[in-house]
């Protein structure tokens, strides 16, 4: 080693040094470059690598919790930091709050203390690391946080040894939904390319509560009804099932179901329109929520409410109220009072005055329900019964309700039978010129003819088909019976003049929207003269929409169809409106004709109608004459025609012809 | 075993005995003496160049990697400060080998291979300190955790109390700091 340096040259030995000296010196720097940029590489590599397992889990997982649990303790890790923590941000009275989501990664006991004082608060935006970091949206990064000012838990955190913090903004969009902070017992300088990363983490578990936010949402609109916001049917059925289950469990947690269905709800809809319909429905909803909220009771201890209510709206004008932990069913008529109460003020709707009530059935678990259907239909039919006895009223089922409702279903589906097996007959009942004697024409009646050979009379059975809609079926049948019958008789009377044949028209045949097509149809199919078929309307039938009444009316008119009106004098309708419509006679109704043999109120009132009438050029028919002293003082005050057992009942069509062509003998005529 | 191991060892070994002993140490092991600090390299290079070194200095082989040990750590603390500003003392220095540093060293050095110690609370506020590797080499340990004390500028006691090196299936260090 020591030779070679004496054949060299001194200074060519120094520049060698040199050179080796920078070669190493090249290589370091080198070196140091490929340290860097693999540093680099690996460090863009952990943070792609965090960022997808963040965004993987905050698309599979099915909880916000499990995915924020997730990513602290994954974020953590990254950050090689032993306490990570998340708050959610409520809002509560219109003021927003940061509230700890007690979800933390926390590597150990440790730091206790400082979670404590944590959960226990709450942070205004703008107050301390979190509301500073919700207020502005972006990440904050802190350097000994034991000593800050603005650190509002420096106290615990010098307990705990905390020295850095740092934390960032779940968004969704330009919202914070919620925030993560972070703490390191290191004093940590801001690392520029963390703080740009975390917002980005923010990004993807903000997704997980949009997702989160997306599924209750459908949840909720499934539940409840879009107009009103209230539980919907599906929701009310499946609160009142765990009801019914609860009781089966537990035997003194009784409960009930109010039906609240709107009186003169349809007159608010055809009058106003489905808008204000939807308006006054909406408002409604109001005052229900009100009536059953638990605030009202110290003003009014003595309605107390139950516990727990729901209120549903089931579509249309029906509510439901389930109220549940009730002592007795009388709370439930509590309730009803309060509903009727908070609804006996007028509804301003479109700068219209108006007013509405309800008809509520309720039915209570006393009863021993097995199927929330058994006890809404239960409520539902006692609805109906307090509509049916004058509305604005609330009625409790009974058994007895509940056994004349499946004797009417019976009555339905026997009488959807007796449609199918042709069991309706037509009978006939004359009506006879007080004048003269003959007879003007005859009134058919409709008769069940039972298989077992019972004849039922309309009052056992035009009810139940008028609710059902099945008197629109018969309606035609009778209809076709009868212009049938109308051959039958010219027929019998060659060369004479046939009489007329009158047909009831129910007021729901009389809403069909195309009434006079249905009877032209029938009448050509037949036939017959248009002139011999006569229509009965109830009054009843006519109120309503006058304009389309008229319009019917006249159409009828011009098919050469004459109509009547029915048991006159019954009804609400004043007589002011007849003059306005095309009727050929007007029926006098019996309870009047009945009684102006002993009372003279009732001769005066007949003489009245029969001004009118005849003013109008209307034919007069008293309904009901039963023995000749009636049908002499009808004659004597000028009555045209009678109709009622004074000549005869209701016969079959052969025995009508015999009447007929009895009546036609002078000795038969004018009894 | 990671060339900037062997580039620290040419380092101390220049600084105390020049270059000309650096160059026979190589060719004692056999080696051509090509280490770069990112590229990896046989364990038995180490292991040979340590021969070579007892051989030459006339000192154990164990005492050998220990020295080598307390001399790279200034140039550790030198090259990688961040490693050591974090901390004020020794202490929580070899406590956060596990869980700052050793991940650290592997984020720059992909592959290296760190051993993970035992940390456990010893009498008179001693720590434990449990080391297991197949490489065995608990005077490296020794000497990084004298070196460590240098830097704090501390007094610190290390004592075997077992050692793979005597058949214990672990090795266990007494660090007590004065």
């Amino acid at each position: 080693m020591s030779e070679p340096i004496e054949c060299c040259d001194p200074d060519e030995l120094v520049r060698v040094k040199r050179r080796l000296e920078r070669e190493r010196a090249a290589r370091r720097e080198a070196e140091t470059v490929s340290e860097r940029g693999l540093r680099r590489l690996y460090a863009r590599e952990q943070e792609l690598l965090l960022l997808q397992d963040i965004a993987t889990a905050a698309n599979l997982s099915q909880s916000v919790r499990d995915v924020f649990q997730y990513a602290l303790t994954r974020i953590c890790d990254f950050l090689g930091w032993p306490l990570g923590h998340a708050y959610e941000v409520v809002s509560r009275d219109g003021e927003v709050r940061l509230r700890s989501m007690t979800l933390w990664h926390a590597r150990d006991g440790a730091t206790r203390a400082f979670r404590d004082a944590t959960e226990l608060r709450e942070f205004a935006p703008g107050e301390g690391l979190p509301g500073r970091t919700l207020a502005s949206g972006e990440p904050k990064w802190l350097t000994a946080v034991a000593d800050r000012e603005d650190f509002l838990r420096r106290s615990e955190a010098r307990e705990c040894v905390l020295s850095t913090a740092c934390a960032f903004p779940v968004q969704i969009g330009e919202e914070v939904v919620a925030v993560f902070e972070f703490f390191s017992e290191r004093a940590l300088q801001p690392n520029q390319s963390l703080l740009s990363l975390l917002p980005q983490v923010g990004l993807h578990l903000g997704r997980a509560i949009e997702r989160q936010r997306a599924e209750d949402r459908l949840i909720h609109d499934a539940s409840h009804d879009p107009l009103t916001g209230l539980p919907n049917r599906s929701l009310f059925l499946e609160r009142l099932n765990q009801s019914i289950a609860h009781a089966r469990r537990k035997v003194d947690a009784q409960f009930a179901v109010l039906f609240i269905d709107l009186d003169r709800f349809k007159v608010v809809n055809d009058s106003l329109g489905h808008l204000a319909g939807d308006r006054l429905i909406t408002q409604v909803a109001g005052r229900l929520t009100g009536a059953l909220r638990r605030e009202d009771m110290v003003a009014r201890p003595d309605a107390a409410l139950p516990d727990s209510s729901t209120l549903a709206r089931l579509g249309g004008d029906e509510f439901t109220i389930l109220l549940t932990d009730i002592n007795d069913p009388s709370d439930a008529v509590r309730v009803a009072n309060r509903v009727e109460d908070a609804l006996r003020q007028p509804f301003a709707i479109d700068g219209q005055e108006v007013y509405t009530s309800a008809s509520i059935g309720i039915a209570s678990s006393a009863s021993g329900y097995e199927s929330a259907d058994a006890i809404l239909r239960d409520a539902d039919l006692a609805m109906y019964r307090a509509k049916a006895l004058g509305k604005a009223r609330w009625e409790l089922f009974d058994r007895e309700m509940h056994q004349a409702a499946m004797k009417r279903l019976a009555l339905e589906t026997d009488l959807r039978h007796a449609l199918q097996n042709g069991e309706f007959v037509l009978h006939y009942q004359p009506i006879v010129s007080l004048r003269t004697g003959e007879v003007a024409g005859f009134e058919a009646l409709v008769r069940w003819q039972k298989p077992d050979g019972e004849l039922v009379p309309p009052g056992g059975f035009i009810e139940t088909m008028e609710d059902t809609g099945l008197i629109v079926f018969l309606g035609v049948w009778v209809l076709r019976e009868a212009c049938r019958a109308v051959c039958v008789l010219q027929e019998a009377m060659p060369g004479g003049q046939a009489p007329s044949i009158s047909v009831n028209v129910s007021p729901r045949q009389f809403a069909q929207p195309d009434l006079a097509g249905q009877i032209r149809t029938v009448v050509a199919e037949a036939g017959i003269d248009p002139r011999s078929l006569r229509l009965e309307i109830t009054e009843s039938a006519m109120i309503g929409d006058m304009g389309r009444v008229a319009a019917v009316l006249r159409e009828l008119q011009e098919l050469g169809v004459r109509v009547s009106i029915d048991d006159f004098g019954t009804g609400y309708s004043s007589l002011s409106y007849l003059h306005s419509l095309p009727l050929d006679a007007l029926k006098i109704d019996r309870s009047f004709v009945s009684a102006i043999a002993r009372n003279g109120e009732s001769l005066q009132i007949v003489r009245t109608i029969m001004s009118l009438a005849h003013n109008l050029g209307m034919d007069v028919i008293a309904e009901g004459p039963e023995d000749a002293k009636q049908v002499a003082q009808l004659r004597s005050i000028g009555c045209e025609f009678g109709q009622g057992y004074y000549f005869s009942r209701p016969v079959d069509l052969s025995a009508a012809i015999a009447f007929l062509a009895r009546a036609q003998s002078p000795s038969e005529a004018l009894r | 075993m990671k060339g900037i191991i062997f580039n620290v060892l040419e380092e101390v070994v220049v600084a105390h005995h020049g270059e000309a002993v650096w160059d026979d140490l190589l060719d004692a092991a056999g080696s051509n003496g090509v280490y770069t600090s990112l590229g990896s390299y046989p364990d038995d290079h180490m292991m040979r160049l340590v021969k070579a070194a007892s051989d030459a200095l006339g000192m154990p082989p164990a005492e050998v990697v220990r020295w080598f040990g307390r001399q790279a750590m200034p140039r550790f603390a030198e090259r990688y400060p961040e490693f050591f500003t974090a901390y004020t003392s020794m202490r929580p220095f070899v406590l956060a080998l596990n869980t700052i540093i050793h991940p650290e060293v592997r984020k720059l050095y992909t592959g290296a291979l760190c051993p993970d110690f035992d940390f456990e609370e010893g009498e008179d506020g001693a720590l434990l300190i449990g080391y297991r590797s197949p490489r065995k080499l608990c005077a490296l340990a020794h000497g990084f955790i004298e070196g460590a004390a240098d830097y704090y500028r501390q007094q610190v006691e290390v004592e075997h109390l077992e050692c793979m090196h005597r058949g214990d299936p672990r090795c266990l260090m007494r660090m007590t700091v004065h």
